[in-house]
């Protein structure tokens, strides 16, 4: 009986084993954006939360008083008057990896990928769809990609500075 | 027709001045220095606490303040640029208090009560509220 019970348990482990999806999360991803237009309309974000999971879910957060510009009066305008980050204080993104069967996360090497998702910052959801590549070194992945943001998608007034803004995306993932 | 040519010539020269004077602003505006606040004096769970229960309240509360926070190290980590990073424990083992160093703080072990100063930017459901641009207070209570 008891040899029966310890069987019958390892098949269970075994099998939760099989359906056990691999994921990776960081809490310090990094995030840019540059004005297209001008140098120095640039800020970086080092504290972006992350987890890519090897069913090809994908999320991303950050919080907008964490980009972190050259110029303070940049960074308090950015804030203040363009995306307002104490009404709407975080951005996130939701999306899958389309050509999943391309990746394999267990196998070192480069594959390019196409994501698509809900992007929701300043109060608007918008779906994008981007290309990147994921880099799994050591078995461990490096997401990447670069993607343009029309401020008046999102309901973001800086005509004054500038319509869009290039995002680049770099998450080492643990 | 001098009069005209000297009217011109200052309206120029006002403008080139304003322009200069928010150039001169913009360029020239320092950094918030943290270390420079007293900062409000919390503990890591409480933090947690305060956005787990009403983010909303949270927010007003904390957001864009100074904290002087003292908690568990959880790890002690870099960020892509190489800044150290402090992940503070709260009673649940997914959810941390991720802390940025702004100036390097010297050694630091997980296990280790440490206060740390920094500006809070919110909270991510599920992962972290974020303290950065943050400097070490002190080692032990």
């Amino acid at each position: 009986m008891k040899i029966f019970i310890s069987f019958l348990i390892s098949i269970l482990l075994l099998a939760t084993e099989a359906r056990a999806q691999k994921v990776f999360a960081t809490r310090n991803g990094k995030i840019s954006f540059m004005a297209p237009s001008d140098d120095d309309v640039k800020a970086v974000n080092n504290e972006v939360t992350s987890r890519i999971a090897d069913n090809g879910q994908l999320n991303f957060s950050l919080l907008l008083k964490g980009f972190k510009f050259k110029y303070a009066e940049m960074q308090e305008d950015f804030n203040d008057k363009y995306v307002e980050s104490s009404k709407f204080p975080r951005a996130d993104f939701k999306g899958t990896i389309v050509n999943l069967k391309e990746v394999n996360f267990s196998k070192d090497g480069s594959y390019k990928v196409t994501v698509t998702g809900d992007l929701t910052m300043h109060g608007v959801t918008k779906n994008i769809t981007v290309t990147g590549k994921l880099a799994i070194k050591a078995g461990k992945p490096l997401a990447s990609c670069q993607f343009t943001i029309v401020m008046k998608d999102f309901g973001i007034e800086a005509s004054a500075v500038t319509s869009k803004v290039t995002a680049e995306v770099s998450c080492q993932y643990q | 027709m001098q009069k005209w040519i000297r009217i011109v010539l200052l309206i120029v020269g006002i403008a080139i001045i304003t322009g200069g004077i928010i150039a001169y602003r913009i360029f020239t505006k320092p950094h918030r220095d943290v270390s420079a606040e007293k900062g409000l004096e919390l503990s890591a769970q409480s933090l947690y606490n305060a956005f787990r229960t009403d983010e909303a309240a949270a927010n007003a509360k904390y957001l864009d303040k100074a904290i002087a926070l003292t908690g568990e190290v959880a790890e002690v980590t870099t960020n892509q640029e190489g800044n150290t990073v402090v992940n503070f424990k709260t009673n649940d083992p997914l959810f941390m208090i991720n802390c940025t160093f702004k100036i390097k703080p010297g050694e630091l072990a997980p296990g280790q009560t440490i206060t740390f100063k920094g500006i809070c930017t919110g909270y991510i459901p599920g992962f972290n509220v974020v303290i950065n641009e943050g400097v070490l207070v002190g080692v032990g209570r």
